[in-house]
């Protein structure tokens, strides 16, 4: 990653937002590639002490976030997402390194850091004891909405949220996911130029994901920046246009879904079940040019293949030739979840007790 | 069962144990009850300011003018103690009256000039202050026969005869406005931060000044009520009697002034604690601290000096004794205003502190 250069940085293209006049002009012929950009996170390590012991939450991270985008932040629990959002949204002090939102930098410029972004924390920051309404109404002069209007907007938000009819009930009285909703669009209200999602979707019931989800890509579709963290593998898939897989406070991978995929040696997962297996057959499925690996386990095969759906009429037939009964057989496309395998060597779903990890992909 | 009992028992417990902060404030407690609970109240009191002035026309110093004043100097309730009075010499009449008006003094005593046939001394008290009154009496009238005059003595309560409840009434104004800023004020800012909300606000453009401000402000005008609504008692029920438009306005200002002072303070100390626990107990600590040293119960002339210190850094000991020179005796602005001085430089400091000290980010 280039140096960034603070002084020189422009942002092009804001639009929505105004910038302080006499930057404008003058900045304007050093545009650069980095335009793009706007987040920039530079290095950014984290340390937590507590008496003796340390905790490195974040560690030397850096990474751009494009205008416009939906980034997602992935990793397992305590892989240091929220850690990173926490940095980014001004609630804590890096150990070391900068991060520029926009053309501020976090430590410095935070108050105006403060003005240009949203924010939907992990944890209900909502007033339960007051109505969805209000709630806005409060956060709209915190984030100084012209009071002329605010109402307005309020109730343009309320609808978006399909609120409307509960503006006036208590927050206490909503469910989680209208809770949930309620707290994204209030993070928008302002029209931020980034907003923060910290794990949007926890603790949520599938129906209700599905309605938060529409929300999201509903305000991107305003041109505003979204981070996203999540440790759904699904969510990240459906929603960002690039993910950075975090773990133990690094960043492993950094890229579009589409190609995090592409990075795995392996193709396609075919997993045939059988009752009793013959040793020859294996060494004839793994002496065809297409399968990468071949392994036993369970009374299943496990095959991994490039273009498998070709594949798999083959391997069929040479079970067939060999009699060999086949009990079940899927195929399914390799999930993020299996990029995230492969790279950290380890398993997602383990470190979550929020939910299950949904497959993507099908079977037969 | 006792399987049961027992892990309840140990969960406990490891909890009390594992937290230093609220140990020392269990036992902080009752050993506030004891030094200062023990010592604020019927403590023996002493060094009660009196005036001594000859009535005129003024001749000559009588005999029993200069001895009454030697005796009233050396009188002593206890052996041990430090006299009872401290005489003030005037040198006539009208400036004696003035000074007992003006808070200086809670009583003065006129000795007959010799022209006088009934040689009647007369005694004016502040009546407006617990047992001080009695004590003042007694002490005087044991001065006079220890002279071995036989004069009759003629007592006037200056303020009209004030009972217990409305002595005691007044204190529960200012009494009043601490419960309400402690529950209202401070332990709102608290669950705020337990619940999360904090960190809502912290991520948008708001000033930790606004957030004091905007606090300090909600629990001023929660506690201003309070104090009000238990004025109205002290009117409607104790029978406290608020002698002009005037006076009402000023017990007003004052509960205003007092309700500032004490919310500032307990936002300060609330925007450094982020358990409710924690912040309770020291709270606990401080209200009975500052509600016995006020003088809301007895008289502040009858504790030791140490805890008179605590007095002077004492905001309800100003908002008391305010409320009591106008509710009681009357006494208007030119008596006022130092408590009023004080309340205020007390509220701009817990101010300043409040927002100097209060965390703007979740480390």
């Amino acid at each position: 990653m280039a140096e960034p250069d603070q002084g020189q940085v422009n942002n092009k293209g804001t639009g929505t937002v105004k910038k302080p006049d006499k930057r404008g002009q003058e900045t304007d012929n050093l545009v650069i590639a980095r335009d793009e950009n706007i987040i920039r996170i530079e290095h950014i390590s984290k340390i937590f002490r507590t008496g003796h012991h340390e905790v490195i939450a974040v560690n030397d991270v850096s990474f751009d976030v494009k205008k416009g985008e939906i980034f997602g932040l992935l990793g397992p629990n305590g892989a240091g997402k929220s850690t990173l959002i926490r940095i980014l949204t001004t609630l804590m002090k890096p150990t070391s390194g900068r991060a520029f939102l926009d053309i501020y930098e976090v430590t410095k410029d935070d108050e105006k850091v403060r003005g240009i972004i949203g924010v939907c924390p992990q944890n209900s920051t909502l007033d339960i004891e007051l109505t969805a309404y209000d709630n806005l109404e409060f956060y709209g002069k915190l984030v100084n909405v012209d009071d002329n209007l605010l109402d307005e907007r309020i109730w343009e938000l309320l609808k978006m949220a399909d609120l409307s009819d509960r503006a006036h009930s208590r927050v206490s009285t909503l469910s989680g996911g209208m809770r949930r909703k309620l707290e994204i669009v209030r993070a928008f209200l302002h029209r931020p130029l980034i907003l923060f999602l910290d794990e949007p979707t926890i603790g949520l019931d599938p129906e209700a994901r599905r309605e938060v989800w529409q929300q999201i890509s509903m305000l991107n579709t305003e041109k505003i920046t979204i981070i996203l963290t999540t440790h759904y593998m699904d969510e990240a898939e459906k929603l960002c246009e690039r993910i950075a897989f975090v773990d133990h406070g690094r960043l492993v991978s950094l890229d579009t879904p589409a190609n995090l995929k592409l990075a795995m040696p392996a193709g396609e997962l075919i997993e045939l079940g059988y009752d009793q297996m013959n040793d020859s057959i294996i060494s004839i499925i793994r002496n065809n040019h297409q399968v990468i690996s071949v392994e036993k386990k369970d009374g299943i095969l496990q095959i991994s293949a490039k273009n498998g759906s070709n594949l798999l009429p083959v391997l069929i037939a040479e079970f067939e030739k060999s009699a060999i009964t086949i009990t079940s057989i899927s195929i399914r496309s390799p999930s993020l979840e299996d990029v995230f395998l492969y790279l950290t060597g380890k398993k997602f779903g383990d470190m979550t007790s929020d939910g299950p990890v949904i497959h993507s992909g099908g079977s037969l | 069962m006792l399987r049961g009992a027992i892990a309840i028992f140990r969960r406990d417990f490891k909890k009390f144990t594992s937290n230093p902060f609220m140990l020392i404030m269990t036992l902080a407690m009752p050993i506030m009850y004891l030094l200062i609970f023990g010592n604020a109240i019927g403590g023996t009191i002493t060094g009660i300011p009196i005036g001594a002035v000859q009535e005129q026309p003024y001749v000559h110093e009588t005999a029993l003018y200069s001895a009454g004043i030697d005796q009233l100097e050396r009188f002593h309730t206890q052996p041990d103690k430090p006299a009872l009075f401290h005489v003030r010499v005037f040198t006539g009449e009208p400036m004696a009256k003035k000074a007992l008006a003006d808070g200086e003094i809670m009583a003065y005593v006129v000795f007959p000039s010799d022209i006088e046939p009934a040689r009647t001394i007369r005694l004016y008290m502040d009546s407006s202050e617990y047992t001080v009154p009695a004590l003042v009496q007694s002490g005087i009238t044991g001065a006079i026969a220890a002279t071995g005059a036989k004069n009759p003595i003629e007592a006037v309560n200056v303020y009209g005869v004030i009972d217990y409840l409305q002595f005691f009434g007044v204190g529960v104004i200012v009494m009043a406005i601490f419960m309400t800023t402690m529950f209202g004020g401070g332990l709102a800012l608290i669950r705020d931060r337990e619940m999360g909300i904090i960190e809502g606000y912290f991520v948008t453009p708001v000033k930790r000044s606004s957030i004091i401000l905007g606090t300090i402000g909600s629990g001023t005008v929660k506690a201003f009520f309070a104090g009000f609504i238990i004025f109205l008692i002290d009117i409607f029920i104790a029978g406290v009697i608020i002698r002009s438009p005037d006076d009402f306005l000023l017990v007003l200002l004052v509960l205003f002034m007092t309700s500032i002072g004490v919310t500032s303070l307990v936002v300060s100390l609330a925007s450094r604690f982020s358990s409710q626990q924690e912040y309770s107990s020291v709270i606990a600590f401080f209200s009975l601290l500052l509600f016995m040293t006020s003088g809301a119960f007895y008289p502040v002339l009858g504790m030791p000096s140490w805890l008179r210190w605590i007095t002077v850094i004492n905001p309800e000991f100003y908002a008391v004794q305010a409320l009591r020179s106008i509710i009681l005796r009357g006494q208007g602005i030119s008596v006022i205003w130092f408590d009023l001085l004080a309340l205020a430089i007390f509220s701009a400091g817990a101010i300043a502190l409040g927002i100097m000290t209060y965390r703007r980010t979740l480390e």
